[in-house]
């Protein structure tokens, strides 16, 4: 007989998400020990800082990314069903100029944007903050969840049920969001989800590597908050990163990476490692509900 | 695009429009005065020459005439301060601008179109030879099951998980993670460097590799494979000449004629040919990181930096707009191999 740490054991040993799931979490409490006896208080602070932030805007684009997403498929189903197409061809001609723009540049102009904001004391830096940069690379990345979604209804269009509800007086929009988003389709959608989520942590540490290292006398640390990628982009994080190199030519050198230069290589592991983690939780969550 | 394009040309028109009557605006009040040739508002002498002479034109109103005198040299030291300061900063469109800045683009593109070719070289192989090896596998675990390793934990087994990962990390690292490990053992801002660096980072070859994989993958489980397989064509997924040859699987066109992985190929390639537009954008998104995060001097995203930096908005939205062009014919190119492709299929 099967005993629940028994089934719990053998989902984590055979099961591609869960077990990736479960690495990823017990390689970042491992991570987070090593660094609170080996790394000291202030750039302990930063990391966690950066680390928290990170993954707060990632896990505010993946909600904002679903609510837009959700809304705009909806907006495009009936849109196009209206007889006056108007609507539906400036909406769709938004989403592709979005489509058109790369992600990186995007984000980029509106990060840029909302510093000047801040810089002239139109929006006030803090929490509010947030949001405001999650709903801006939610824009960009939104297309990916519409795209699919879209997929869907067209599918569970093609299929008889549609029609046999549709006799039977169910209404549309119940169909449309119940029946096919909800009932058929939350798995499609959660996995595309964790990789939006995985999207949303590399553009943020890619742009605020950038604004750091390209615009840092126009932006400067104080506008955004503080990020993975604008914590890479400091000096004492680069020279860390510098040493790694050092390493290939001189082996003897790499104890010393988990010693002497560990704010970088924590920082630096933390982005690496958790967008193979996000990668593999999302690939096996798709094998496993065979999508 | 011709939309977009009266967009951006309107964007540089406004632009253009409000640094001209910011400039206009600076000098306002004393508009008229600015023109007066004054080279060093320092000078006692021409500070006092210039009292004189607004006294003679302006008789009885020494005192505003000595404000006006005051606002007069302390724009002209301004100007001549923020001349000396951005005299290197500040750009217009010009013509020599226009042409750097499209030199620099037609860099870009060639690293583009290189960087291009060689993923997608790149993840049809890999994802082939992965396919071959898993059904090879696949086929000892069922034929052969005293010798199969499938469900068995060796040290070798172990040792390649470990490799992998490790291969995984450097697959997924950001571009600049991985040059600033280098940066101190080779010179990371050749072009060499930088083709190498987008096709082996950020997570681009190694996604698109499993998103071919996992097309052959669903190809090889549809009916037809069975309809070739009663034809009995060739199955042993071998790479050896009995089944499928190194030279074919290496090859940039690849055909594997009179073997059943052929069909599971070219079904799986034309589906992967709809992928190809995302993977642009992806690559685009993967170069414009390298050249900003690296500052490598002279390419066209690094210039995009640059400009942004000194509020250059004409140069910026110029280079955009380049970036727009790119993505687009990307897409019709792309739209153009899909209906080729498809009108094979349809016999048309």
């Amino acid at each position: 007989m099967k005993t629940g740490n028994n089934s719990f054991l053998s989902s984590v040993f055979f099961e591609k998400d869960k077990r990736w799931l479960f690495i990823w979490v017990t390689a970042l409490c491992t991570v987070g020990i090593w660094d609170v006896l080996f790394l000291n208080k202030p750039a302990l602070g930063k990391v966690v800082t950066g680390f928290v932030n990170t993954f707060v805007i990632a896990a505010l684009v993946v909600s904002f990314t679903l609510l837009i997403g959700w809304g705009l498929t909806i907006a495009l189903h009936f849109l196009s069903r209206k007889k006056n197409k108007t609507g539906y061809i400036i909406l769709t001609f938004f989403l592709n100029i979005l489509r058109s723009i790369p992600q990186i540049v995007g984000v980029l102009f509106t990060y840029i944007a909302i510093a000047a904001l801040i810089t002239s004391g139109k929006a006030t830096s803090g929490i509010l903050i947030f949001p405001i940069m999650a709903v801006c690379m939610s824009l960009f990345i939104v297309n990916e969840l519409v795209d699919l979604m879209r997929d869907r209804i067209d599918h569970f269009m093609k299929l008889d049920f549609y029609n046999a509800m549709r006799v039977c007086g169910i209404k549309e929009s119940r169909i449309i969001n119940f029946d096919i988003l909800w009932k058929n389709s939350r798995i499609h959608i959660f996995n595309k989800l964790i990789a939006v989520f995985g999207s949303a942590i590399f553009l943020q540490c890619s742009v605020d590597f950038i604004i750091s290292v390209g615009l840092s006398s126009e932006v400067n640390a104080v506008t955004l908050p503080v990020t993975l990628g604008s914590l890479l982009a400091k000096i004492d994080s680069k020279q860390d990163i510098l040493a790694i190199g050092n390493t290939l030519t001189n082996p003897m050198y790499f104890p010393n990476l988990f010693f002497s230069h560990l704010l970088g290589v924590t920082v630096a592991f933390l982005i690496v490692f958790s967008l193979v983690c996000i990668y593999h939780i999302s690939n096996g969550y798709a094998e496993r509900h065979r999508l | 695009m011709i939309f977009i394009t009266l967009l951006l040309a309107a964007f540089i028109a406004v632009i253009r429009t409000v640094n001209v009557h910011q400039e206009e605006h600076i000098g306002s009040k004393v508009k008229q005065f600015l023109d007066i040739p004054v080279t060093n508002a320092d000078d006692r002498f021409q500070r006092a020459l210039l009292e004189d002479a607004m006294d003679i034109f302006y008789p009885d109103q020494t005192e505003k005439n000595d404000t006006i005198v005051q606002e007069i040299l302390s724009i002209k030291d301004d100007q001549f301060n923020e001349q000396l300061q951005k005299s290197h900063e500040k750009r217009r469109l010009s013509f020599k601008a226009f042409i750097e800045i499209s030199l620099m683009y037609v860099k870009f593109l060639v690293i583009y179109i290189i960087v291009m070719l060689l993923t997608y070289y790149g993840v049809q192989t890999i994802a082939s030879w992965r396919f071959i090896r898993e059904k090879y596998a696949e086929h000892t675990h069922i034929h052969f099951p005293d010798k199969s390793l499938k469900h068995k934990i060796t040290f070798s087994k172990s040792v390649k998980s470990f490799i992998k990962t490790l291969f995984y990390l450097v697959f997924f690292s950001p571009a600049y993670v991985i040059a600033y490990s280098i940066r101190t053992e080779f010179n990371t801002d050749s072009v060499f460097f930088m083709i190498f660096l987008a096709v082996v980072s950020n997570g681009l070859l190694i996604t698109y590799t499993n998103k071919f994989r996992a097309f052959l993958i669903s190809e090889s489980r549809k009916g037809y494979i069975d309809t070739a397989r009663v034809k009995n064509l060739n199955e042993q997924f071998t790479i050896s000449d009995k089944g499928i040859t190194p030279g074919a699987l290496l090859s940039p066109v690849k055909n594997f004629k009179g073997h059943l992985f052929n069909h599971i190929f070219k079904n799986a390639h034309f589906q992967y040919l709809s992928t190809l537009k995302e993977q642009a954008s992806f690559l685009i998104t993967g170069l414009i990181i390298i050249e900003m995060a690296l500052n490598i001097h002279g390419y066209l995203n690094y210039e995009m930096l640059r400009q942004i930096l000194y509020k250059n908005y004409e140069l910026v939205v110029l280079i955009a707009a380049y970036i727009f062009y790119t993505v687009k014919f990307t897409e019709i190119f792309t739209d153009y191999l899909m209906y080729r492709e498809m009108k094979k299929y349809e016999n048309r």
